[in-house]
C-alpha cells in the first residue's frame, strides 16, 4: 500500500521533472558517445534516440525558462541549466566525433556498406564532402599527371584494387568491459591463448576481435 | 628524379608543428609533376623498344623491362607523395574550419593555394548545410560544461551585440558574466578571454 514516491507541492514538480529528464536516455546517449568516441569506425546511428533527446532538451529548455519566470529559488534553476548544458554538450560532441570520422574516411565509407550506418543528413554531408574533396586533389595534382595515372582511388590503371583509400585502423585496442560473464572467448583464427571474459573486469583488447560482441550490446567500450 | 624532390615535400608535411600549416610549396610540386612526366616519357620509351624488338610486353622480363619498371615505381611513389602532401594539408584545412570559424585570418590565407582557399570555402557550405538541416550548431560547446555562466574579460572593443538574454556593450578591458555558449565564438577569435579561478 506504501507507494515509492511522496506527494507534496515540491514533491509532484521533482517528479515530474524526473520523468521528463527520464535518465534511461540520457545515459543511453552517454553510452553511445562514450562507444563513438573509443571506436576507430563509425558506428550505427542512434536516430530514434537523437530525437528522443532533442524532443526533451526542447522540454527542458521550456521547463526552465517556466521555473526562470515563476521565481523558482535561482540555485534550483542553475542545477537544471547545467543538466541542460550537459544534456546539449552530449549530443553534439556525439554529432561532432561522427562528422570528424566521415572527415577522415568519406571515401571509404562511400564504397563499403558503412555507408547504412549514416543518418540521411550525413550521407547528403558525406557525399558533398567527397566531392569537394575529389575535384581538390584532381586541380591540384590528378589533371598534370600522365594518363593512366589519374585516378583518385588507384595508384594506376595497373593496379588491381583501389589502393589508395584510406581505411580505419580496425586493429586498434580499446579498453572494453562486460556486463556479463561470456566465458572464454576466442580472440582471432590465429589460435591465440582464448581470453576470459568475466562481468566487470576492464580488459584491453583489439577492437576487431570484440567487433561482433559490441554491435550485439554485450560489451561495453570505455 | 627517382623520388628525390616528392621527399623534400613529404618531409616539410612532417616538420610543421602540430596542425600548423607552411606556405604551399607550388615550386615543389611542380618540380615532382615535371619529374612524373620524364619518368613517363622514359617508360614509353623503353616499351616502345620492347614492342620494337618484337617481345611481347606483358611477359617480357629484359632489362628494359625492368627498366620501365623502376620508371613505373617512381612515377607512382611521387604521386602517392604529392596525393600526401595534398590531402594531409586538405586535413589541416578541415581542422582549420572548426578551430578558427568560417573567416580564415588573413596570416593563414596567405599560406594556401588557390585550390586550398576554395577548398575550405565549400567545405564550410558542406558543414553549413549539415548544421542546418539537424538545426543544431555543432561549433559551440567543445569543453564539457563545469558552470552555466563564464566570466570573460573583452581583449578587442567588440561594441553593442545581442545575446541569448539580454542586450551588452563590449568595450576593451571590460569584465561580464555570459553564458558559455555565447562566449565561445568570441573566446575562438581571440577577442575575448576567459577568466579562471
Amino acid at each position: 500500500m506504501a507507494s515509492g514516491s511522496e506527494e507534496g507541492g515540491t514533491g509532484i514538480q521533482i517528479d515530474e521533472y524526473e520523468s521528463l529528464i527520464s535518465t534511461t536516455d540520457v545515459e543511453l546517449l552517454k553510452r553511445a558517445w562514450r562507444h563513438e568516441k573509443a571506436a576507430p569506425e563509425i558506428l550505427q546511428y542512434e536516430g530514434t534516440l537523437v530525437q528522443r533527446i532533442r524532443e526533451q532538451i526542447q522540454l527542458m529548455v521550456e521547463t526552465v525558462e517556466e521555473f526562470a519566470e515563476s521565481g523558482i529559488d535561482p540555485l534550483t534553476v542553475s542545477l537544471y541549466e547545467m543538466d541542460l548544458d550537459r544534456t546539449q554538450f552530449l549530443l553534439r560532441s556525439y554529432l561532432r566525433i561522427r562528422l570528424h570520422k566521415i572527415e577522415k574516411y568519406m571515401i571509404h565509407i562511400l564504397k563499403t556498406d558503412l555507408w547504412n550506418r549514416l543518418s540521411e543528413q550525413e550521407q547528403k554531408f558525406a557525399k558533398r564532402c567527397t566531392d569537394d574533396l575529389g575535384k581538390h586533389l584532381e586541380q591540384s595534382v590528378l589533371s598534370r599527371l600522365p594518363d593512366g595515372y589519374k585516378s583518385l582511388l588507384k595508384q594506376s590503371t595497373a593496379s588491381e584494387e583501389d589502393d589508395m583509400v584510406s581505411e580505419p585502423q580496425l586493429d586498434t585496442f580499446v579498453i572494453c568491459k562486460s556486463k556479463r560473464d561470456l566465458g572464454t572467448f576466442q580472440l582471432d583464427d590465429s589460435g591465440g591463448v582464448p581470453v576470459e571474459l568475466l562481468a566487470g573486469n576492464l580488459n584491453i583488447l583489439r577492437y576487431k576481435s570484440i567487433k561482433p560482441l559490441v554491435e550485439s550490446g554485450q560489451i561495453d567500450l570505455v | 628524379m627517382y623520388g628525390r624532390e616528392a621527399r623534400q615535400l613529404v618531409k616539410e608535411l612532417s616538420s610543421g608543428e602540430n596542425g600548423q600549416l607552411k606556405a604551399f610549396n607550388s615550386d615543389m610540386v611542380d618540380q615532382v609533376t615535371k619529374a612524373c612526366s620524364v619518368h613517363h616519357l622514359e617508360l614509353q620509351s623503353l616499351i616502345r623498344k620492347i614492342q620494337e624488338e618484337g617481345l611481347d610486353t606483358q611477359t617480357t622480363r629484359n632489362a628494359d623491362h625492368f627498366g620501365a619498371l623502376i620508371h613505373h615505381l617512381a612515377l607512382i611513389r611521387n604521386k602517392r607523395c604529392l596525393m600526401a602532401y595534398v590531402y594531409n594539408r586538405a586535413d589541416s584545412i578541415r581542422n582549420l574550419r572548426w578551430k578558427v570559424g568560417n573567416v580564415l585570418p588573413q596570416e593563414i590565407k596567405g599560406k594556401l593555394s588557390h585550390p586550398e582557399q576554395e577548398y575550405f570555402k565549400n567545405h564550410d557550405t558542406a558543414l553549413n548545410l549539415y548544421m542546418s538541416a539537424l538545426d543544431l550548431d555543432l561549433t559551440v560547446d567543445f569543453v564539457p560544461p563545469k558552470d552555466p555562466y563564464i566570466q570573460v574579460r573583452v581583449i578587442d572593443d567588440i561594441g553593442e551585440v545581442f545575446l541569448s538574454d539580454k542586450k551588452t556593450n563590449l568595450v576593451c578591458h571590460s569584465i561580464h558574466f555570459l553564458k558559455r555558449n555565447d562566449a565561445e565564438q568570441y573566446i575562438s577569435q581571440g577577442l575575448m578571454e576567459e577568466l579562471m579561478g
